[in-house]
């Protein structure tokens, strides 16, 4: 196949009538005055136009890329290499959250040194947030950016989605990040508009909320705008036709979810707790379709994404691109020796006074930002711009404890084995019906030690695959009886680099694939069989939870699409 | 420890209220104030959880014989009689329904054995999260807060692996809060 990044992306022209020359894809560019053109760059830049509208792949790329790759909906289209790979964790808190304690510069200044290249701050949405937090961190923010040049650090919140879980939403850095936040914060916070049940306005409110984002970046007052949910399963209220319904509210903004939440220290024996914090039982806000199952975590990951054939598989096999990521959740960290400060006022002031050296925490339940869980995103440029583009386009692996250093999964017609070139993490893969299609694997494997002091080794790495089926009827359902694990390939060696081949032959019919990797501490047999996952990741038990002792890294999907 | 196969019949009453109270803990709450102390032999109270017209917990309430103690109970108000009926047919079918007072219950504490769980109260299957079954040898870690569910017409405890060695019930007293450190 062969062709350059300069392909001309003739996606499906945006639906409806009246859209202005700027949005209306049967308009070339030739044909646009400078002002729509700057203004159609922008929106296709932003991942805004075309595939960017769609909240599936099917619905992208069009017939003449009868042997291309193609990026999913959205991210900064269809870039196959050259990717600096960038570690980050786009969920942490400072002590402009109620339930937190550290310094932004605190945050930071470990992050960096825990070897992040971005964070996100996200204190938690509440009437004293909006009031004065959303505004006062501003200023420790931007000073943290000049302090620490080397790492980029967004302004966002935890979102209290009205019906719903949390969810993270941050913004580009720029004149309007504060009252662009502050805007959304006061008008959808679930926890401000008193909006936390889960009745169908709500529900709506939470589209609302996702839609102003969007409108916030078509209308220039910041760069970019992105929603993940947070710890999606731990309390069952996230259900399946609300994950659906986010999505399709603006595809350019609600990405993806939590795939393993924070609070990884939880279920060690100081706390005594579960891993993640989850030990929640059913409520009546909960979606009464969720076993119990998916109440707790399984190998330190949320149920929705550990599963094989679970949520996260069924929204795939729609062919609706749902990433994943994985983050500290960062409030109050294990073995950390400080407290929050004394004698604060959070309600008058927003935030608590600054941590003072205090006694041993051994029964907190976190860890620093890029201590434990990294979020790995392909960006084209260390920039505030790419990585937002790389968690859009999808490009992005998950891991634990350093279990790899580094990843390139890449689905390929088969015998291509050029560096650029293949499909990468979140994209797509258009063929020729009957064309052979391989995915390559290729591993660094870890060669310095983690943060406790250990050479993770890497057992296995799985390869899965399911059918794409398109769309289903029902909303909330959250199964794919065709997704299993199709390959396991035990890892030999220790130390250097690891590649494996699979191949899916002649291809007629849509599927996607996805990779996980293990330690191979710990497994049991998956939740749908042991036909679908022989050696899925095992439950989390309660109070002996050793997070360093059970490993793994999830990869977000790739869809082929035969033609 | 005294061995004893409760006896749970089918039920004589099954009495279905819904009071609109907003978490299993208010309406446990509700049951120890209000039906514990009417002091009704073989007792099976439940609640469930019911999304319409609002979100909220339900509550049955079955004895085996005939009584009039059940009648000073308030009445459900109209807008809840749906789901209070809901709850009595659940109860009454043992489709669903989280028992909270059953026979045998308090003899639940301390660390005990599957086979003595079973052979000391109403709970008649003891299952591991993710689906196995558990031997009557395992021992079981009662933390004295021991809630089963009706499923397919069994009282089902689920229960999952617990740091002593044991396993515990699924269901903990205090879960972590929302947003409390976290």
């Amino acid at each position: 196949m062969g062709h350059g990044h300069a392909h001309h992306h003739d996606h499906d022209p945006a639906a409806g009538g009246d859209v202005p020359p700027a949005l209306d894809l049967g308009v070339p560019d030739a044909e646009l005055a400078p002002g729509d053109l700057s203004r159609r760059g922008f929106l296709r830049n932003a991942g805004l136009l075309g595939a960017g509208a769609a909240a599936t792949v099917l619905t992208s790329g069009t017939a003449a890329h009868a042997a291309g790759h193609d990026h999913g909906p959205g991210g900064d289209h269809g870039r196959t290499g050259e990717f600096q790979w960038l570690a980050g964790d786009h969920h942490i808190h400072t002590q402009y959250s109620s339930d937190a304690m550290y310094r932004v510069v605190d945050q930071a200044r470990h992050a960096q040194a825990y070897g992040l290249d971005w964070m996100v701050v996200t204190d938690h949405g509440s009437v004293a947030h909006a009031k004065i937090g959303v505004d006062k961190v501003n200023p420790d923010i931007v000073a943290a950016r000049a302090q620490l040049k080397d790492l980029l650090i967004y302004q966002g919140l935890e979102w209290n989605i009205p019906a719903a879980e949390h969810a993270t939403v941050f913004v580009h850095p720029g004149r309007n990040e504060v009252a662009v936040l502050k805007e959304f914060e006061n008008a959808f916070d679930g926890s401000v508009k008193n909006a936390g049940d889960s009745t169908p306005a709500n529900e709506a409110l939470a589209i609302a909320g996702i839609k102003f984002l969007g409108e916030a970046v078509r209308k220039r007052r910041v760069e970019g705008a992105l929603f993940l949910a947070n710890h999606p399963a731990r309390r069952g209220i996230d259900s399946p036709h609300e994950i659906r319904a986010w999505r399709d509210a603006d595809p350019s903004v609600a990405i993806g979810m939590e795939g393993a939440p924070g609070h990884q220290a939880a279920g060690l024996p100081g706390g005594g707790r579960n891993r993640g914090y989850y030990d929640n039982s059913p409520s009546a806000a909960s979606f009464p379709g969720y076993p119990l199952e998916s109440y707790r975590t399984w190998g330190g990951f949320d149920w929705m994404t550990s599963t094989v054939g679970g949520l996260w598989d069924s929204l795939l096999a729609e062919g609706r691109a749902w990433w994943i990521s994985a983050n500290s959740d960062s409030h109050v960290n294990y073995l950390d020796t400080s407290q929050r400060g004394p004698d604060s006022n959070f309600d008058l002031n927003g935030k608590h006074n600054d941590p003072v050296y205090g006694p041993l925490l051994s029964t907190a339940g976190d860890y620093w930002p890029g201590q434990y869980s990294r979020t790995h995103v392909g960006a084209s440029s260390f920039s505030y711009r790419s990585v937002m583009d790389g968690l859009r386009a999808g490009r992005v692996w998950v891991d634990h404890a350093g279990l790899i250093k580094a990843l390139d999964v890449r689905a390929r017609i088969a015998g291509d084995r050029r560096r650029e070139s293949g499909t990468p993490l979140g994209g797509v893969l258009r063929v020729k019906r009957g064309t052979r299609v391989e995915v390559t694997i290729d591993i660094d494997l870890a060669d310095t030690p983690n943060w406790s002091q250990f050479v993770p080794t890497l057992a296995r790495v799985d390869v899965i695959a399911g059918r794409v089926t398109g769309p289903v009827a029902d909303k909330d359902a959250f199964t794919a009886p065709d997704t299993k694990v199709v390959k396991s390939f035990e890892v030999a060696k220790g130390t250097g680099k690891v590649s494996f081949t699979y191949s899916f032959g002649r291809v007629d019919e849509p599927f996607y694939l996805r990779v996980r990797g293990t330690d191979g501490k710990r497994s049991q047999p998956g939740l749908m069989g042991a036909a679908v996952d022989p050696f899925g990741p095992a439950l989390d038990v309660t109070g002996a939870a050793d997070p360093w002792e059970d490993l793994w890294f999830y990869a977000n999907p790739i869809w082929v699409l035969p033609q | 420890m005294v061995l004893r196969q409760p006896h749970l019949g089918p039920a004589a009453v099954i009495l279905g209220l819904s009071l609109g109270h907003r978490t299993v803990r208010e309406a446990e709450h509700w049951l120890a104030a209000h039906v514990v102390p009417l002091d009704l032999a073989d007792l099976v109270a439940c609640t469930h959880l019911v999304a319409a017209p609002y979100p909220h917990v339900a509550l049955s309430v079955a004895v085996p014989a005939a009584t009039d103690r059940l009648a000073g109970l308030p009445s459900t108000p109209p807008e809840l009689r749906t789901a209070a009926e809901r709850a009595a047919a659940e109860h009454g079918e043992r489709r669903s329904g989280r028992a909270v007072r059953y026979p045998g219950v308090d003899r639940l504490v301390g660390r005990l054995t599957v086979g003595e769980v079973l052979a000391n109260s109403a709970i008649e299957r003891v299952v591991v999260l993710g689906g196995a079954t558990a031997g009557p040898e395992l021992p079981l870690d009662t933390r004295d807060f021991v809630r089963p569910q009706w499923r397919d017409g069994e009282l089902v405890l689920v229960v999952m692996p617990h740091h002593t060695g044991a396993v515990a019930p699924f269901e903990v007293a205090d879960p972590t809060p929302c947003c409390a450190d976290h």
